[in-house]
């Protein structure tokens, strides 16, 4: 069964109009993060290469959920999480860690610095939707 | 052996000379000085050598903390690196095959509904031109029932089997993070080499040994038989570790 019936099963509800910022320096798994986005829904995708030019981005406004890898040149995705949780006005957007980093102490910093989920490449469709469903859950529970 | 005791001969038979005019004349002062003056001699000698004695160390010990770099980067990171490519090698194959077999199974399914679905337009163009027989009619509309089922599960079948053709894609970046490690361990292995070479030429002044920054950087993919300390397993083990810590 493909993602697409796996999405059509349930019934659509607002949060199919967030919008994702999508940061990776690999052009291949941004196009691949956002194609499985759209799969699931998600059609509002931007993306950025690294933590540099993803925080001007999330700065100006308007986005909803930020997914981004680790190990970036400029700004590593560790810094991009730091960084917006120290910005009042994002320290709260919902963030998922996609990286191949996969040291113990790594996620423990991860998780200390902030982070909503953590997903190691490499991942599944199954994976990433089951992760964003329950930051969103999380989200609306504490809301 | 000649020539030797011909310079010791010609550097103090002059001073022993002396030396042995003094001492047959009496004149203890000469002798005396002359004796200072040759000791004093000799220890100059002795110190030039220690000097250069003392240089030829420094610059041992210089080239000894490029050696030990180079040396551990021949005997260690050099096979990882290899084992490194080696890794790379298995990605891409394992992604191309993979590919190559969603493809394989994809076609069949396509080429199944294309022709099912021409050889009911066929029956469907007699019905439409008022050409068919009942029998004829009865056949299409349970093949149209079949169809319909059939080519949804087939196409649904096909989506998913894109799906996982993305997802292989996956690999090039995990397989570009590898290759940009070991490029990485190129250079260094360059730059030690190009310090041996200035060593070797010229003396001190090492370029320091690279500091690792991977805990903030990140170290890149775990690679199979290369060691960086204690990793996750899979994401199984990710989400065990997080619901630990509480999330």
């Amino acid at each position: 069964m493909g993602l697409r019936s796996l999405v059509m099963c349930e019934e659509d509800d607002v949060s199919k109009d967030m919008k994702f910022l999508v940061v990776d320096d690999f052009s291949t798994m941004r196009r691949i993060i956002k194609n499985l986005l759209n799969d699931l829904g998600y059609a509002n995708v931007t993306e950025a290469d690294d933590g540099q030019t993803a925080l001007p981005l999330l700065q100006a406004g308007g986005f909803d959920f930020l997914v981004t890898d680790w190990n970036m040149p400029g700004m590593p995705g560790l810094d991009l999480l730091k960084a917006v949780r120290a910005d009042p006005k994002l320290a709260k957007m919902p963030v998922l860690m996609l990286t191949a980093e996969a040291k113990r102490e790594q996620i423990i910093e991860a998780a200390q610095a902030g982070v909503n989920g953590y997903v190691i490449k490499p991942f599944t469709a199954v994976t990433l939707k089951e992760k964003i469903d329950k930051i969103l859950e999380q989200r609306a529970t504490a809301a | 052996m000649t020539s030797a005791i011909d310079a010791l001969r010609a550097e103090f038979g002059p001073n022993i000379a002396t030396l042995a005019g003094a001492l047959a004349a009496g004149d203890e002062r000469l002798f005396l000085s002359e004796l200072d003056a040759l000791v004093h001699r000799r220890e100059r000698t002795l110190f030039s050598e220690l000097r250069k004695l003392t240089g030829t160390l420094q610059s041992a010990l210089d080239r000894f903390s490029v050696d030990s770099r180079l040396v551990d980067l021949a005997e260690k990171e050099v096979p990882d690196a290899r084992q490194r490519l080696d890794h790379v090698l298995k990605l891409t194959d394992e992604a191309a095959h993979r590919t190559m077999d969603l493809v394989e199974q994809s076609g069949p399914l396509a080429e199944r509904t294309a022709r099912e679905a021409g050889e009911i337009a066929e029956l469907w163009r007699k019905f439409r031109a008022r050409k068919i027989q009942v029998d004829e009619f009865r056949s299409m509309i349970d093949r149209l029932d079949l169809f319909l089922e059939s080519s949804r599960e087939d196409m649904d079948k096909v989506r998913g089997n894109l799906s996982e053709v993305l997802m292989a894609q996956g690999y090039q970046d995990l397989s570009g993070q590898i290759i940009r490690g070991v490029m990485k361990l190129v250079l260094e292995l360059e730059t030690a080499l190009v310090d041996l070479v200035r060593l070797s030429r010229t003396g001190p002044n090492a370029a320091p040994a690279p500091v690792s920054d991977g805990m903030h950087r990140g170290f890149g993919p775990t690679v199979p038989g290369i060691d960086n300390g204690p990793a996750v397993s899979g994401q199984q083990d990710v989400d065990a570790l997080l619901l630990g810590l509480g999330m």
